[in-house]
Order: C-alpha cells, then structure tokens, then sequence
C-alpha cells in the first residue's frame, strides 16, 4: 500500500516510514509541510496520507484544514489525522461529511505498531479508524440519566470497537467470539440504545458517536 | 484715574451740553431791552442738540456703571464731537476767538472716528484684534490730514473774516465721516453674520440700531451722491432724501440706548448666575454642570476641560484630552485655581472677555461642583488606565501560556513520542533476535514512558486547550464535559461567529474552573453548563446541585476568574447558599 506521510518532525517522520516501510508499506513521499504535501499529492498516486493536525505556521490547525480539503479533492484517498490531543468534536468534524475513508488517532498510538498498522490498513481500504481514547472517553462520559450503564461491560466493548470504527470480523476475533455472538450483541446494543440498526459499518461508526456525544 | 479726573471729564461733558444750548439763543436788543430768540429755525434745534447730547449722557451713566470699561468714555467722546459740530456753537465761539472755531472745524470728523471706535471696542472697551486696532489709528491719523488737506485745496479760509459762515465748507473732513460710517457698519454686519450666538447676544445693542443708521445711512449718501454728482435734478425724490438726509443724526440716538439697555442686561446675567448657585443648591451631577453654566452664560459653545494632573492636561467628562486654544481671539480661556495646581479650565466665546465678573462669578458659583466633577474625571480616567493594562495583561498572560503550550508540543512531546516509537522498534528487534530480557526492559521504560506523555498532555491542557483556539468556546467546553468526573449537561448555542480570544480564554476558564471547584468541593451529582450569545453579550453559567457555600472572596480561583472576567469588560457573578447549589454566571460585552 502506497502512502504519504507528513509531519514537521524529521526524526519522527523517518522513525515512522521506517515502521510503515519495515511493514510492507511504500512511503511515496514525505512532507514537512502542507505545501510540500500538496506537491507530492499532484505527483504521486498514494492509498492513504497520514498527517499532523498541527503544522507549519502557526501549529493550530493546519493538518485538519489540510485533510477536509483532500477529503473533498481525493476521495478515495484514506486521510488518517494524527494529535497529540484527541477531541471529539474532531473526530466527529470529520467523520461528518462522510465517514469513509478517514481515521483520527492519538499520536501516541504510532507505538502500538500493529494496531496502528492496522488502522493505516483500513483507512487506506475506505473504512474509518477513530482513536480509542476518544471512544473511551465518550463512553465513560458520565450522564445522568444514563442508557449506556444499562449494557453489559462485554456490549460496552463491542461497542467501544464499533465506534473505533471495526468490523463485525474484526471484533469478533479481537473478543475471541462467533460472529453470531457478536451479531446477537449487536442487536441488544441497539435496542437497548433505540439505535436504527446501521447496514454499512461506516454509517454505524457516526451513528454510535453522535449517539454517545448528545446523549 | 483720580476722582479728580473724572470729575474735570464729567463736568467738561456736561458743559459742553450747556454751551451748545447756549449758542441756540441770540440776544437781541428790542424797545431797549434784551430778548432771547432762537438763533436758527425752531426744528433745527433738537437736530443739533438731541444726538450729542444722548450719546454724552448716556456715556456718563455707562462710566459710572463700568468705570474700567471704556465703552462709557468713548460715548461722551462721540457726544462732545457731534456737540462741537454744531455750527452754532462752532460760529458762537468764533465770535469770540476765531482760531477756536478754526480749531473747531478741524477736529469736526473726529466724532466719527470715535463712533467707529466705539463700534468696533463694544462691549469689551478695547479693540480685539490686530486688524480693529490698526483701522481705527488710521482713522485717527487721517482727521488732522484731512483738515491740513482743506486748508492746503482751499476748501477753509484759514483767515477768514469773523462772523463768516465755515460751516459749509466740506470736503476731505466729509470722506473721512462717510468713510468712518461706511467701515464702522459694514464691520458690525460682518461680526453679526459671522460670530456665534455668545457673540450676536453681546454685539445685538449694536446691531440693532445699527441696522436703521445703515439704511439712513446709506439713503443720505444716495442724496449727497445725487446732489454732488448727478446734473439731473430729482425732483420730488431729491428732496425726500434730503429731509431724510437732515433727519439722520436723530436716528443715532438710537444707539447709546441700545448700549446703554446691554449694560443692563448685563447686570440682569448677574441674576442667572443666581439661578446657577440655586440649582447647585439642589446637586448638580458632573454631567449638566456645563449646560448650566453655558445657559447662564449664554454661551452654548462654552467647554469645561477639567485637568489631570498625572497626565498633566486638560480632559473632558470622559477623560478625552482636550487643547486649551492658544492666541485665538475667536475663543477665551478662565482657569480656575493657581496656575501650578490648576482645577478646570473654561473655554467660551472671546465675546464674553468684557463680561470677565460674570464668567468669574459663575465660576466661583460652580467651583465646588467642578472641583467634585474633576476629580471624577480624573478618576475614571485612571480607571481607564487600570482597565486597558489589565486587559494587557491578561492579554499577555494568555498568549504566554499558548507560547508555552506550543514550545511543550513542539519540543518535549514530539520528541517523547518520537523516542515511545524507537523504543517500541528496538523491542521488536530485540523480540526478533530472541533477546527477551531486553526486550522486557524496553517494555517496562515503554509503559513510563506513555505515562509521562499522558502527564505531559494534561499539563499542556491546562495551560491551553488548543481545542479552543482550533474549534471554539462550545467545542472546548463539550470537551471539559466529556472528561469530568461528574455527569455536565451543556444547553445553548453560540452562533457561527467566534468571539474574540481573550472572552473564550475568559469563559473557557470560568467553566473549567467551576467545575474543578465543583468536583472538589461541591459534593454535586451534576453540573449544568448554559451558553447563550445576546446581541452584544455573551453568557456562560454553570451550576451545581451541591452544598453551596461557595465565596468569591475566600477562593482565590474564583477571585481570579472574577478578575478575568472583569478583565475583558464582563462581570462574574456567584450565586451560592448554604441551603445547596451553586451558580456561577458570566457574561462578557462582545461585538
């Protein structure tokens, strides 16, 4: 899988292409920038960018601004945002206009090297990959009139793992259950919620986190 | 001026009067005996008599009146001229010494200069500006030149015999009158139409009967014209204008009573004044303390700058600077106090100069109400001060902290989590070369290491959520939501539009800091969180359902946010009883 990854950190790019490199990837470009970004997206053909919210100049908000607009100008192209903060609203900000092709990941979480592959993979492939701390964070956000706390700690998981933006597969395995299980939860989870059971796992992944922020 | 002086000037005037009435009456010898008989026509008599006389008597009251002011002075002057140019007395006394009457008839055009002296100095007594002074020396220099004129063209028998009538010999003397009247009214209208309304007040005795001398005025130039230039004879008309021609000195009575009733007035505007102490008697607030003293001045131009001592200048109510004029004859300046350790400073109309007691008599009447008024001026112009530095200084403090928070970002956190992902790679190398022990090692500086990035992270948060500066005040509260302890419930909206930085730093830390407080101390089940966005406000209030008891003036983080908040113009208010629940409400002013 071809992929461009843009950073103002020298070092950290390197360490990075080294992991995506060590892993099968092709790193077709690195950029220390969003101009430089831009050249090497005119130039090259690439399955996913992976890049930091803050850039150069200001380090505010450069890379968001930057992956909104590849999302509009390369559609089929994975963005996969990176932060040292995770928000919600980000997450949500992006996955809003369509949730494909996306992913918005604690910086942190290059370290876990398979799981943050793993992400790369999906978001690459069109799916979603929204980090774990801002599920668990909206998971474990306290309410007070609270249908979460009526699921299960095993339904939490799961949902947990559909608002990380999993598949049923991928689920199943990670829980060390049949998919008929987890299809069994799945549906609980949803009439527990009163969510509409979503057919694609991209739209559930925005359903379940609208769900758990206005709640 | 010695009494005696004035006495010599008061009895010269009054004589004066008495000889021309004098020379009215001839002696003659009849059966014997001496009869009085009017010298000339009956008619003529008050014409010779009547303005003289009005302008001299109506100058002695306005110089005992006003002693200083010369404006008295000069009327008897005009008196005494338009006196002595009756040709009676001239004739009279060149009976009896004929160089007196030749003395006479050379100064005859002096009148008008002082008329248009007098035009010119009313109501102030002294010429204003440059450009008065100057025309009338040059009318003064002019009447001598103009006799010497006469006499050298021939126009006065310098010689002539005793009892020979000069009377009519005209000539330059004439130019000089017609040029002083011609000036003298002309530069009355000019003031008129141009002063302000301080000024048409003072100048309106003259105007008044300036305006009938002008058309009289000018209707007798039209009948000299005729009779000189014109060959044509006019006729009926010619001699209308003629009659109204000789009718002309009469209407000059009209001006000392016109400067006589401003002298007058003048002393009725001592009674506003009056008013003025009566409605300070019921309190004045600083802001109708210059209507009332420009309504008892009658001056609406009239300014009050107060000064400033640690600016060292003037200023208005709102502390605006304001330049006292310099060498401007259009606008006077009274300062009250000395001049190291000034109080106010009155700036009114240059018209009220002459009016010098009563501008100080008002003044003297408000100086305790602008004394109080300055020092309200001065005090909120330092509070101005304090309020722009501290807003500087929270300001400064705020984009400190993001410079700080930037640095930790950029520096410290970038390379940690650089240095997590070389690690976590020298552990899978170490895994691959079955080297265990290492590979257990790395695992355990890993997990330190995510540690002290999760620290790092919140420290970087609390000195400034980029949250807020890269999506706004709602997402950054949604945000402290979403990870406090206790259930937040956020209502309302904000709108589209970002507020300025420093109100969300302001209200940002007004949340973050209520709920701290809240989780800390409040023993609440849940917080409520309510935004709402006014017009010109923006409002942010979070309460709690704990045990209250909350006090600004005990915590210092709620005195700071209080001083946040005041910071940027807003106010914070705190809502907490003892029977349970805390309110903390902010609202900032905001465009």
């Amino acid at each position: 899988m071809r992929v461009i990854v843009a950073d103002d950190s020298v070092l950290f790019r390197e360490g990075l292409a080294r992991v995506l490199e060590g892993a099968g990837f092709e790193v077709v470009g690195q950029a220390s920038n969003i101009d430089e970004l831009d050249r090497i997206l005119a130039g090259e053909q690439a399955a996913a960018v992976i890049l930091d919210i803050r850039m150069p100049p200001t380090q505010t908000d450069e890379g968001l601004v930057a992956a909104k607009r590849i999302r509009r100008t390369h559609p089929e192209m994975g963005v996969l945002l990176l932060s040292q903060y995770v928000e919600s609203h980000h997450a949500l900000d992006l996955l809003a206009e369509s949730p494909n092709h996306v992913g918005y990941l604690l910086k942190d979480r290059v370290a876990d090297i398979g799981e943050f592959l793993e992400a790369v993979r999906r978001v690459g492939n069109g799916g979603s990959a929204v980090d774990p701390q801002v599920v668990s964070q909206l998971l474990g956000r306290k309410r007070s009139r609270d249908l979460v706390d009526q699921l299960t700690d095993r339904e939490k998981k799961v949902l947990g793992l559909i608002a990380e933006g999993r598949s049923n597969e991928a689920i199943a395995s990670a829980l060390n259950i049949s998919p008929k299980t987890l299809e069994a939860h799945i549906g609980t989870i949803y009439s527990k919620l009163g969510l509409e059971p979503a057919v694609s796992d991209h739209r559930r992944v925005l359903a379940v986190l609208n769900y758990l922020r206005s709640a | 001026m010695t009494t005696v002086q004035r006495r010599v000037i008061q009895a010269g005037a009054l004589s004066t009067i008495a000889l021309a009435c004098f020379f009215e009456v001839k002696f003659k010898t009849l059966d014997g005996r001496i009869v009085p008989q009017l010298a000339q026509e009956w008619y003529r008599v008050p014409l010779d008599l009547v303005p003289g006389s009005s302008f001299v008597l109506a100058g002695l009251v306005a110089w005992s009146r006003r002693p200083l002011n010369r404006v008295g002075l000069l009327m008897i002057g005009v008196g005494v001229g338009l006196l002595t140019r009756n040709a009676e007395l001239q004739h009279g006394i060149g009976e009896i010494a004929y160089p007196l009457e030749v003395a006479l008839h050379f100064i005859s055009p002096l009148w008008a200069v002082a008329f248009l002296h007098l035009l010119l100095a009313f109501p102030a007594g002294r010429l204003v500006s440059r450009l008065d002074r100057d025309i009338v020396r040059s009318f003064y220099a002019l009447v001598p030149l103009a006799g010497v004129l006469a006499v050298v063209i021939g126009h006065y028998p310098l010689l002539g015999a005793i009892g020979q009538p000069v009377f009519e010999t005209k000539g330059p003397a004439d130019y000089v009158y017609l040029a002083c009247l011609l000036v003298g009214s002309g530069l009355v209208i000019r003031r008129w139409f141009l002063g302000g309304r301080a000024r048409r007040r003072s100048i309106a005795p003259l105007f008044g009967p300036m305006v009938p001398i002008t058309i009289f005025f000018l209707l007798s130039l039209a009948y000299f014209l005729g009779a000189r230039v014109t060959p044509i004879p006019l006729g009926g008309l010619k001699s209308i204008l003629g009659d109204l021609a000789t009718a002309f000195p009469l209407l000059l009575v009209a001006l000392p009573v016109g400067v006589l009733v401003g002298l007058l007035r003048s002393e009725l505007d001592m009674s506003s004044v009056g008013d003025l102490v009566v409605k300070l008697s019921g309190g004045l607030a600083p802001e109708r303390l210059r209507p009332a003293l420009a309504q008892a001045l009658h001056d609406p131009s009239l300014e009050v700058a107060y000064w400033l001592p640690a600016q060292e200048w003037f200023a208005d109510l709102e502390g605006r600077r304001i330049e006292l004029p310099t060498d401007d004859s259009e606008r006077a300046v009274s300062i009250l106090g000395d001049a190291s350790s000034p109080i106010v400073a009155l700036v009114y109309d240059s018209s009220l100069v002459h009016e010098g007691q009563l501008v100080d008599a008002a003044a003297a009447a408000v100086r305790m109400a602008l004394e109080n008024a300055r020092l309200q001026v001065q005090l909120r112009a330092q509070l101005e001060d304090v309020r722009e530095s501290r807003a500087r200084l929270v300001e400064a403090a705020d984009s400190e902290r993001q410079r700080v928070e930037r640095d930790l970002h950029d520096g410290a956190q970038q390379q940690l989590v650089t240095l997590l992902l070389s690690m976590q790679m020298t552990k899978a190398e170490a895994t691959r070369h079955s080297d265990l022990a290492t590979a257990a090692m790395v695992e355990a500086n890993i997990g330190a290491l995510r540690q002290a990035l999760d620290e790092l992270r919140e420290l970087g948060r609390g000195i400034h959520p980029t949250i807020l500066t890269q999506a706004g005040l709602v997402p950054a509260i949604m945000s402290l939501a979403e990870r406090s302890p206790i259930p937040v419930e956020v209502t309302g909206e904000l709108g589209d539009d970002r507020l300025a930085p420093p109100i969300e730093a302001a209200l940002y830390f007004v949340v973050s800091e209520a709920i701290t407080n809240a989780v800390k101390h409040s023993q609440a089940r849940r917080l409520c969180v309510s935004i709402a966005r006014r017009p010109v406000l923006a409002i942010v209030e979070v309460s709690d359902d704990g045990v209250g008891g909350a006090e600004p003036s005990l915590g210092s983080g709620l005195r700071g946010l209080t001083d946040r908040v005041a910071a940027v113009g807003g106010r914070l208010t705190v809502k907490s009883d003892h029977a349970g629940g805390t309110t903390i409400h902010a609202e900032v002013p905001c465009g």
